[in-house]
């Protein structure tokens, strides 16, 4: 399988981290909306991560509108685990001089 | 109400796959709670919910079955195999239509939006000088006194300086040539931040009287003349008779202003700046500071300029500067015109676009019984729909693409126009990246624009066992779909009359141009300027001797019936205005001596003769109005009215506020001719009124010869070349022309204007007669069996013809009606193309409106007369 992109690997992240919605996501990424949501879009239908709504009762006790929570599963794990070897394993790589690659 | 974040996202659930959609809207109304429950701004939300159409486009594109895609593509570049006709006709109108939309924007990116090539360009200003009731004015030239206060005490600008284009004679290293030259002060170089490619700028330390004679030259001179070599910074060439130090090479491509070869120091003398505040004849240009803003500097230049007309009232009263961005005062005058060429340019690709609709319409039409198989066969409505789309898109891929060729050739003959035209920067037209950018675009927009109403109409209005049973015919056809695409005809028909109205409008006021008379016969007359080095002819009667001299050998010529020199010849753009200081004696008042400004010309006895100005009162110089003699001047009709309204001009007397001539005396002198006026500006513009001096008596530096030809203009320059060669071979002949040619100049631009919209309206009334055309003929087949069966119960085929035009007419007779009103509006913003004729001319209009209707006649015709001769026996068999 091919590694996540690096803004797929950033949502994973953050929803690991703890981040629910995509508010919360863009909050702790820094990512643009335009990038979050098509990623968790894209990873959901990838099984990487599952989605729930929020149950109504909750969002009218706090006053707002329902949300939709995402949650990593067992699937995502792996995957992002796979993806974070695998640009570790470029790091060396990109750490040294442009000159000395070539 | 929505806000604007809301309804950004309520655009984009149009995108979103329908199960999605509910869903989709939830979590992003979440969203934006979240954001407004952290009290962003509208602004903010706006710039969040963007993001939604991402998401939007993502999903949709995540449905899409990429491999049924390209089933399409295949099937749709089939279906186009299988009607190369259809095929052909599309793709070319599309090509020209797009095509042609992307040559004019590509003139019009090059004159109005590309970036001058300068740095920072938005900095780049122009100063002119104006007087207090036309504060916009965007030309205007300056004295050399005024520029200097302005460049010590307006701080508005980082560096100011002044130009005065002229041209400069080259000699030694090769043949004598006058090339164009601008003398510029020390600061140019740095207001335009352009740095030499060899050797230095001329700089402020060569501002001063004294300083060493410098050039800088350009690319394309150094190369032509000296082949590019590398060792001329440094060394010495001769420019205008002067050794002079060869300072720099300008980088390629740089020739401002007015295509200028070489550049000298502008030095101002300490007399000239007490003197020379009246004396306006400078182009001033100027970058602003960094962070001062534009409205900022014109205020505390405006302020400056009260200031110094408190200080020197009897030249600056009424007079301010006007400031204005380079790009505007050098081509502000073209912007309308070429805004309204890429108007009409549009009309003509929405004309195209529509046509396609129609036969693409005609197509899905043909193609019912197809559909409904599919249909029939389990095909959903929006896979069909889709297909039909996939096919539009293909069409305008393929016309874009044609149309990038024509956009490259188009671009090329914009940009090769003949110079006459004289629109700045439009040279500099060509088929860049943001030109094919815009060739995409438009080929997208024009595949959208003719592609959804057929595949709206195939999704929406299938009947499936009507389609499939399309064979065994109805008798009429779909009231619906001839509705439909009789709405397009009219909008065709409308668009096409706008522009012939605008065609017909330029028409009128061209031929009005060309009617004028110029006030005299520019037909076989061959002229030229002569530049006198005053390092040569360093005195008024050794210039005299020579012109003279010059005059009188041409003049003895057998091929040439008359010869005569002018110090500006009309139609060159010459303009030398000086103010009346006396007449008859009397010295006039500050405010009467400029009202009674006059153009003054020095020229030759046989001048009025060879360009054939009527003489109306009293007689040309004579050899006896020498030097010595007293002076004596003609004046044109315009002067007189000026100058004596009341009484006749002959034996009268005035002076001018100039000292030039022999004598050192003010210029003027008493009327010994009274002669016609001549349209010196373009036929366009009315006669000055203009002070004819004797050269004889006001000898100058810098004259225009002209030679009436008994026979060939063209066979006479040859050896009027040799004679002067012969007489001076250090005198360069420049700005070789005939009159004919300055007269067809004079209306290069109208002529130009005219061509273009007349070419764009014959194309769209071409394409809106194929249209009729094409949605009768498809009727009269659609109804054949109808019209069999009427012309089998006794129906007349005259009626039946009578039917099918009549249908016709009714269609146009709408278009019509619509693009009357639609040109009346149009053409008031055509105003300041017009001349002669007002931009609701009832003949223009009634001329449009004949011509169309003589069009949708003749378009309407074939399929008439194909309606009257069906045979009713084969109709009725067919039944």
């Amino acid at each position: 399988m091919r590694p996540l992109s690096i803004s797929a690997c950033s949502v994973l992240q953050a929803l690991v981290a703890g981040a629910r919605y995509g508010f919360d996501v863009i909050d702790r990424t820094g990512l643009p909306s335009g990038t979050v949501y098509p990623a968790l879009s894209r990873l959901e239908r990838d099984g990487c991560v599952a989605s729930a709504w929020e149950s109504a009762e909750d969002a009218h006790a706090e006053g707002r509108p329902a949300r939709r929570y995402y949650r990593v599963t067992a699937p995502g794990v792996q995957a992002l685990g796979a993806a974070t070897r695998h640009y570790q394993s470029l790091l060396p790589a990109l750490a040294r001089p442009a000159r000395e690659r070539a | 109400m929505r806000s604007v974040a809301e309804t950004i996202v309520h655009l984009a659930a149009w995108l979103v796959p329908g199960d999605l959609r509910a869903d989709w809207l939830r979590e992003w109304r979440a969203e934006l709670a979240g954001c407004r429950g952290r009290g962003w701004t509208e602004r903010q939300l706006a710039m969040r919910s963007v993001g939604a159409w991402a998401h939007a486009v993502w999903l949709r594109a995540d449905r899409w079955r990429w491999d049924v895609i390209w089933q399409d593509i295949k099937y749709a570049a089939r279906f186009l195999q299988k009607r190369p006709g259809f095929t052909l006709v599309a793709v070319l109108s599309l090509a020209v239509g797009i095509g042609a939309n992307a040559a004019i924007f590509g003139a019009v990116r090059a004159v109005l939006l590309r970036p001058l090539p300068f740095p920072e360009p938005d900095r780049l200003v122009k100063l002119a000088t104006t007087s207090l009731d036309k504060p916009d004015s965007r030309r205007g030239t300056s004295s050399p006194p005024d520029f200097v206060d302005w460049r010590r005490d307006v701080d508005a600008f980082e560096s100011l300086a002044a130009i005065s284009a002229d041209a400069a004679a080259l000699t030694g290293d090769g043949p004598a040539e006058q090339v164009p030259s601008a003398d510029v002060t020390g600061d140019f170089f740095a207001v335009l931040g352009v740095a030499p490619l060899y050797g230095r700028t001329i700089t402020p330390e060569d501002d001063p009287v004294g300083t060493p004679d410098v050039v800088v030259l350009s690319h394309s001179l150094w190369r032509r003349r000296w082949g590019g070599r590398a060792d001329l910074v440094g060394s010495t060439i001769m420019v205008d008779g002067k050794p002079t130090l060869v300072a720099g090479v300008m980088p390629e491509g740089f020739a401002y202003p007015l295509d200028s070869q070489l550049w000298l120091p502008l030095r101002f003398t300490a007399r000239e700046l007490e003197t020379q505040r009246g004396a306006q004849y400078l182009d001033v240009i100027g970058r602003l500071r960094r962070g001062v803003v534009f409205d900022q500097a014109a205020a505390s230049l405006r302020r400056y300029a009260a200031h110094l007309a408190e200080l020197y009232p009897r030249y600056n009263e009424k007079r301010t500067v006007a400031l204005n961005p380079m790009r505007d005062a050098m081509v502000g005058d073209v912007r309308p015109a070429l805004l309204i060429m890429l108007a009409a340019v549009g009309f003509v690709l929405l004309i195209v676009c529509v046509n396609v609709a129609n036969l693409a319409l005609t197509g899905a039409l043909g193609r019912q019984r197809e559909l409904a198989v599919r249909t029939a066969l389990g095909a959903g409505r929006g896979r069909l729909a889709r297909g039909l789309l996939v096919e539009s898109g293909l069409l305008a891929a393929i016309g874009g693409a044609s149309g990038l060729l024509v956009a490259l050739w188009g671009t090329r003959l914009i940009a090769a126009l003949d110079a006459g035209v004289d629109i700045p920067l439009l040279d500099q037209t060509r088929l860049d990246l943001p030109v094919a950018a815009f060739t995409v675009v438009a080929s997208a927009l024009s595949a959208v624009l003719f592609g959804t109403l057929p595949a709206w109409h195939a999704a929406q209005r299938l009947d499936i066992m009507r389609g499939i049973k399309a064979d065994a015919g109805s008798t009429v056809g779909d009231r619906d779909r001839q509705r439909l695409r009789g709405g397009l005809i009219v909008l065709e028909a409308a668009l096409s009359v706008v522009l012939l109205i605008g065609a017909g409008l330029l028409m009128r006021s061209f031929l009005g141009l060309t009617a004028v008379d110029l006030g005299f016969d520019p037909s076989r007359i061959q002229t030229f300027n002569l530049s006198l080095p005053p390092t040569t002819y360093p005195t008024p009667a050794s210039r005299a001797i020579r012109v003279e001299g010059l005059i009188s050998e041409i003049a003895a010529r057998a091929d040439v019936e008359a010869a005569a020199a002018i110090s500006g010849l009309p139609l060159s753009d010459y303009n030398y205005t000086i103010s009346t200081s006396t007449i008859d004696g009397r010295t006039l008042d500050r405010d009467d001596q400029m009202r009674r400004s006059m153009q003054v010309r020095v020229v030759t006895a046989e001048y009025f003769r060879v360009m054939g100005i009527p003489m109306l009162e009293g007689r040309t110089f004579q050899p006896a109005d020498g030097s010595g003699a007293p002076p004596v001047i003609v004046v044109n009709r315009a002067a007189a009215a000026v100058l004596w309204p009341d009484t006749a001009p002959l034996g009268r007397s005035m002076t001018l506020g100039t000292r030039l001539g022999q004598g050192g005396g003010p210029a003027g002198g008493t009327v010994i001719g009274l002669v016609d006026n001549v349209h010196d500006r373009g036929p366009g513009a009315p006669s000055r009124p203009t002070v004819y001096l004797a050269h004889a008596q006001f000898p100058v530096e810098f004259i225009s010869v002209v030679a009436k030809a008994r026979g060939e203009t063209t066979e006479l320059i040859e050896p009027l070349r040799k004679l002067v060669a012969a007489q001076d071979a250090s005198l360069p002949l420049f700005r070789v022309r005939t009159m004919d040619q300055l007269a067809r100049e004079a209306v290069a631009q109208p002529r130009m204007f005219l061509l273009l919209l007349g070419i764009f309206a014959a194309a769209a009334v071409l394409l809106a007669a194929i249209g009729i055309y094409g949605v009768m003929a498809h009727a009269v087949s659609q109804r054949t069996r109808e019209i069999g069966l009427r012309l089998a119960l006794g129906a007349d085929r005259g009626v039946v013809a009578r039917m099918v035009i009549g249908q016709a007419l009714t269609l146009a007779m709408l278009g019509l009606t619509l693009g009357l009103a639609l040109g009346a509006g149009a053409s008031r913003l055509m105003r300041g193309l017009l001349f002669g004729v007002e931009p609701f001319d009832p003949v223009t209009f009634a001329v449009a409106a004949a011509g169309f209707v003589v069009v949708a006649l003749a378009a309407s015709a074939t399929p008439a007369i194909r309606a009257a001769r069906v045979d009713p026996a084969d109709a009725l068999r067919s039944l």
